[in-house]
Order: C-alpha cells, then structure tokens, then sequence
C-alpha cells in the first residue's frame, strides 16, 4: 500500500514536471497513470491538506465560483490548491493534487479546492470526505453523458457523506432537497431580481416537488427553476438562506447587492450573483472576514472564455462559453438587453466534452434574436455542427439571407472582421466548449496590438 | 386551411428539444399558408381525439412517464379507434414505447403500456446513445434516409405484423440486434430518434402534413419549400460517419 503510494506520487510527479517542461499542456495523462499505480492516491494526497477540501459542484458556475472563492481565499491570505477548469474528473484532480505536492507528498497550500463534474462525486467521495461541498445548481446538460438529470441529482445527494457540511442554493429546487432531513446545511439565494418574474415560460427542470411529486408553486421565477417556490401538497419550500442578496442590480461594471454591507463583482449576467454567493457563503463557513470577501469579490478578473473581451481589426468582440440551454438563454438575455445593433459567431461541436448530443439548441431561446425590437445584423455559423445551428436559427424565424456557415474558425472570425461595422454595434462570438480555446488562440494572435494573454492559472 | 396539433403532456415530456418537431410542424405549415392551432395538453385536461389532425407525443424521464401512463390510459380505446381511422401521431422515445403492450423494468415489473401497437421493451444494461443513420424502404418527397440522435436504455421489439420505419445503417435503433428502427403503422410513427427528428428530416414533417390534409379532404399535394438548409443539416450527418 505504502509502496504503490510513493512509487504514483513520483511517477505522477516526474511526468507532470516533463509535461510542462516540454510547454505542453495537459494535466490529467499524470493523474491516469498515478491512479492506476494507487487507485487511492487522491484520498491520500487531500488528506494532507491541514484545513481541509472544499468541494463545488453543479451543472453552471462551477468555474466561477471555484475562482470566485479562490480570490476571497487569496484576499485573506490562505493558501489553495485548485484545478484547472474541465480538469474536474478524477484523473484531473490527481493531477492538480500531484503538481501540487512535493517529493515527500506535503502540499504547497493548506486548503484544497475543487470544482468537480456532478458524475464524479461518487468516486471521489469514497477518498475523500470533504469539509464543505457546495452545490451550485442543476440544469439540463449533456444528458447522454450522465442519462437523465434525476439520476444525476440522485446521484450527488446519495454519494456526500454526512459529516460533510453544505453549501446549497436556496432558490433552485433540486439543488435544496437535498439538504433536507440533512444538519450542517447553509443555503445562500437572491429574495428577488430586476428580472423576476411571476410567470415562465422557459423550458425549465425540477417542475414537480422531489419529495411528493405535486407541481411546485412559484411566487417569484428568477431564471430557470430557480426562483421563490413551494409544494401546497408536503409543504416542502424555499429554505430560508443563511445568506440572501438584497437589492442586487447590474451596470456596465458589473453586479451590485447588499447583504450586511454593500458588495460588488466585475461580472455580467445574474447567474454570476448566485456564483457569488456561493463562494461569499463557503467562504463565511471557512471563517473568512467580511473585509476580505469584499475585497476577493471586488478584485476578481473574469476567466479565459467568460465574458472575455478581443479587439479585432476594426471592432471590439466578447467571447463567452455556451454549453446548455439556461446558460445559453442567460447569454442572450444579455445581448437582447445591449440595446445594440447585433453580431454573432456561433461555434457549435458535438465532441465529448460538448456533448455529443445538440439537441438541446432546440430548447434555447433563440427566438429573442428574431424579435422585431433587436437589429441583428449578422448571424455566422460555425463549428462540426454548423448546419444544426443554421438550422435552428431559421426556425427561430431570423431570415435565411443573415445566416452564414462557415466551418473554418479562421475564416469564420475574418467573416467578422470585413464586415462594415456601425455605431452602437455589439460583436460576440459564443463557442462551446471544444471550441473555446483553439477560438481564443486566434483571438489572441489577432496582431492588432491590444490583445494580451493573460496568464494561466494552476 | 386549418390543421389542429395536439402536444400532448409538453410540461412533462420535453426532453431532447421536442419543441423542435412542433417549430417544424408550424412553420412547415405556415410557410404554405396552412393555418396550425396548437393545443398543448397537460395532465388532466380533456382531449378529444375527433378535433385532432396532428398528434405528438415525445419522450420523458421515467418518474414523469409513469405519471402520464395513467391519465392516458383511461383514453386508449378513444386513441386507438382515432389510430384505425387514420389520426397523424408522431411518437418519440418514451412515447413510443408508451403505445405498446408494457415495458418491462431491470427487476422483471411489467408496466403496462396503451397496448395500442404489438410492440414491447424491455430495459436495457447500457444506454444506446448516438448519432443515428437509418434507411427507409421507400423514398418520401425524394428522400429516402433519416437522420437524428438516440439516446434511450430501453429496447423495444416488434411483433411479427409491425413494419419498422426504417433500416439502421449506423447507430442502434429499436433495440441494437435486429437493426430495426422505429414503427409505421397507417398514420403513426414511432422512433427513437430525436435531434430533434423533423428540422432535420423534413420529408417526414412534409408527409405527416400531407397525410392530414388528405385526411381531412384538404388537398392531395404540398407546395415546394426551399430546403437547402434542412437536407444540408441532414447530409452533414450522413457525412459524418463517411469521414
């Protein structure tokens, strides 16, 4: 046992200072091989960690919040180890773990943070128990990987052990059922939006009470399922949260809200408050000061791919990541909310870590780009499934004369870039994941001169 | 020109983008300058088949199935005699294994179905998921292929007097042994395949369309669409598997 540790921990290390050595990339070919020498060595390893692992997960916002939280742990001077983003299978946490432990096993940092994929919370519980694990949401997302999302929940609420204390968000039903009949839960929401509403029409997960079945009333819809919900047949309803963001409201610099005090966060969209108070809730149960969450919330600098701004030739372009309907859906709002005249790229793939299924460009909201209020100019396809996404915009209603495919990437952004711009005009370029980083790599090598890379994170 | 579309149990089944078939539907109909009425029946409302011209029914997670076997099922003999006297139905995954005998559960539970069709699943180990290329034994509006995507753990088999809709060329279909794929019955069609089915496939919506309005006595032919964009995304799947 105590041989088959040492013996991954120095083939997974060797490997690992190879790889970065040659400048490849590439966390998780250590972490294979090092788990197949100890299938244990990620217990093995989290175990060191002097205060213990946080975990995050959920279908949306693991990412942010896990980077969120990373820089109110910064601010208040701790010290962590994370993985990188899509590193968060079990060969990916083995590999952040081994590129983060010395010879001798001890690690750099004292606090062990993890995003981790809803499947992998399984085997990952059986190592490790973690200290705190916080659930972020669960929306509809690349269903033929995990089968169908009640299995998924099922899944997660059946695998945390109980000592586990956790993080839950309040607003959306299937994340708080599973803090119910459990101690030790903290849940954290929004009491309402600018843009609540009192009825929906989104495709939505979670319509029926997890405990009896009935349809769940709503008193107030913020996006998705999550919203002020409860079930008139068992009683079951929005637990009250430990921390609930008060007047939030959002500008060009980002979201504002109050909770004790005033706090702010430079990043769009309100699925990035829940993000938020996620990590802001976490990082209250680590015992972290109000000061330095404000400060970690206040610095924060938004992720390769979220929100991520590019300057092209004669124009300005957002990249952000699209992965499923409510994120996508989220994605529009924001544009329809510009009040500009309109340009897109959209790069669909339907590689694994897509999903190999698109079906799910049927339940987004397209139609918003098609109303009669929005001027879009420009709609380019792209990706392995650009003629399903064409497809799908034609069917929203947009006229067929704005729609481009463009397989090539390349081509596809220069598509972009000859285009006559106008004034009051946005350009946006929404890849899936697969496609994000070869999208990012031409954005960056744009010679205009404004565009920096900005430095990897660990 | 008016035709009536039933979406039956849209808050329950829509999974895999269904609302793409009933999009399909609409505008296919539209396009033409055939009004659709779309009714969207949830559990509980009254339905009368006599008003329908277009039915479809698509697919759920387990727990919301077994809600719906019920509330339809005191309405089967109503749906069959609709069925013999040429009603339209689209039927996806888990409605259309719904229309069979019974599915029979990894435990050995027979549920029972609408017993409409003779057809029978049974649940399956793994799941067959994937993209799928299926061939038809006849061409419809000159095409003669399918394309969409699977993704069910359920294996339905046909009895001796069901034709299958098509033949797999790549993927599993019905159950991943005979290479059969979906049912046709009259007007009711069967499959495991979404993507969603009709965008991409719009010989079928163009034929279910058809065969209502024959139905009904409104016509015997379709004026032609441009549809460089539907066959484009649906050659580029049977690309896919050539690469």
């Amino acid at each position: 046992m105590k041989l088959r540790f040492w013996l991954a921990l120095w083939v997974g290390k060797i490997m690992s200072i190879t790889i970065k050595v040659l400048g490849r990339k590439g966390t998780t070919f250590p972490g294979v091989v090092a788990g197949k020498i100890c299938p244990q060595i990620i217990g093995l390893l989290a175990a060191s960690y002097r205060d213990g692992t946080v975990i995050i997960t959920g279908t949306n916002g693991k990412t942010t919040s896990n980077n969120l939280l990373a820089s109110i742990l910064n601010a208040a001077g701790k010290k962590v180890t994370f993985n990188r983003e899509g590193a968060n299978m079990l060969t990916g946490i083995a590999g952040a773990l081994l590129q983060n432990a010395s010879f001798t096993g001890t690690p750099r940092a004292s606090l062990l943070l993890l995003e981790v994929d809803e499947a992998t919370i399984p085997a990952l519980c059986k190592q490790v128990t973690p200290r705190l694990a916080v659930i972020t949401n669960f929306f509809r997302d690349q269903l033929d990987r995990y089968g169908e999302l009640d299995t998924t929940v099922k899944l997660v609420k059946d695998s945390l052990p109980a000592e586990t204390e956790l993080i839950l968000n309040a607003d959306d039903p299937l994340v708080a059922q599973i803090g119910t009949s459990r101690s030790g839960v903290y849940y954290y929401g929004v009491r309402s939006l600018p843009v609540s509403k009192e009825e929906s029409s989104e495709t939505r997960e979670g319509r029926y009470c997890a405990h009896c079945g009935n349809e769940l009333c709503y008193e107030l819809f913020h996006y998705g399922q999550l919203g002020i919900y409860e079930c008139r047949n068992c009683g079951f309803k929005r637990p009250t949260p430990f921390i609930e963001a008060q007047e939030a409201s959002q500008d060009e610099n980002g979201i504002s809200f109050r909770i004790d005090g005033d706090y702010r966060v430079a990043l769009q969209g309100y699925y990035n408050l829940y993000n938020a108070l996620a990590a802001f809730c976490a990082a209250d149960r680590l015992g972290i000061e109000r000061k330095d969450i404000r400060r970690g919330l206040l610095e924060f600098v938004s992720d390769a791919g979220r929100m991520e701004q590019f300057a092209l030739k004669n124009c300005d372009v957002t990249l952000t990541l699209v992965k499923n309907p409510t994120g996508f859906n989220q994605v529009l709002h924001t544009l329809a909310d510009m009040k500009k005249s309109l340009r897109l790229l959209i790069a669909i793939n339907d590689l694994a870590a897509d999903g190999r299924d698109i079906s799910w460009l049927w339940d987004v909201d397209f139609e918003i780009l098609a109303s009669e209020e929005l001027d879009i100019r420009q709609l380019v396809c792209s990706g392995l499934r650009a003629e399903d996404m064409a497809l799908r915009l034609k069917y929203a209603g947009i006229p067929e004369g704005k729609i481009l495919i463009e397989h090539s990437l390349e081509k596809a952004v220069e598509l972009l870039e000859t285009y006559s711009p106008v004034k009051e005009e946005a350009l946006f370029i929404l890849p899936t994941y697969t496609v994000l980083f070869p999208m990012r790599a031409i954005l960056v090598g744009k010679k205009t001169g404004r565009n920096q890379v900005k430095g990897e994170s660990a | 020109m008016r035709l009536v579309i039933y979406h039956l149990y849209p808050d329950l089944l829509d999974l895999y983008g269904d609302r793409g078939n009933i999009l399909a539907l609409s505008a296919r109909c539209r396009w033409r300058g055939i009004e659709v009425d779309i009714r969207r029946v949830t559990l509980g409302d009254p339905i009368d088949f006599s008003q329908a011209d277009i039915l479809f029914l698509g697919g759920g997670s387990d727990r919301e199935q077994s809600l719906l076997v019920e509330d339809l099922g005191s309405r089967a003999k109503e749906l069959a005699d609709s069925i013999e006297d040429g009603l339209v139905i689209l039927t996806i995954c888990g409605g259309y294994q719904l229309l069979g005998q019974y599915y029979q559960t990894g435990e050995g539970k027979k549920i029972p179905g609408l017993k409409i069709l003779d057809l029978y699943t049974i649940a399956g180990s793994k799941r067959l998921i994937g993209n799928v290329v299926a061939e038809m034994n006849e061409e419809v509006f000159s095409l003669n292929t399918l394309v969409g995507f699977e993704n069910h753990s359920g294996k339905t088999y046909l009895g001796p007097g069901l034709q299958p809709l098509a033949k797999i060329i790549r993927g599993y279909g019905n159950n991943g042994e005979d290479k059969q794929e979906g049912v046709r019955y009259k007007n009711v069609l069967g499959t495991y395949l979404h993507g969603p089915l009709l965008p991409k496939n719009p010989h079928i919506a163009d034929w279910m369309i058809l065969s209502a309005l024959k139905r009904k006595g409104l016509g015997d032919s379709l004026a032609l669409l441009d549809d460089t964009m539907e066959i484009n995304a649906h050659r580029a799947i049977i690309a896919r598997f050539k690469e």
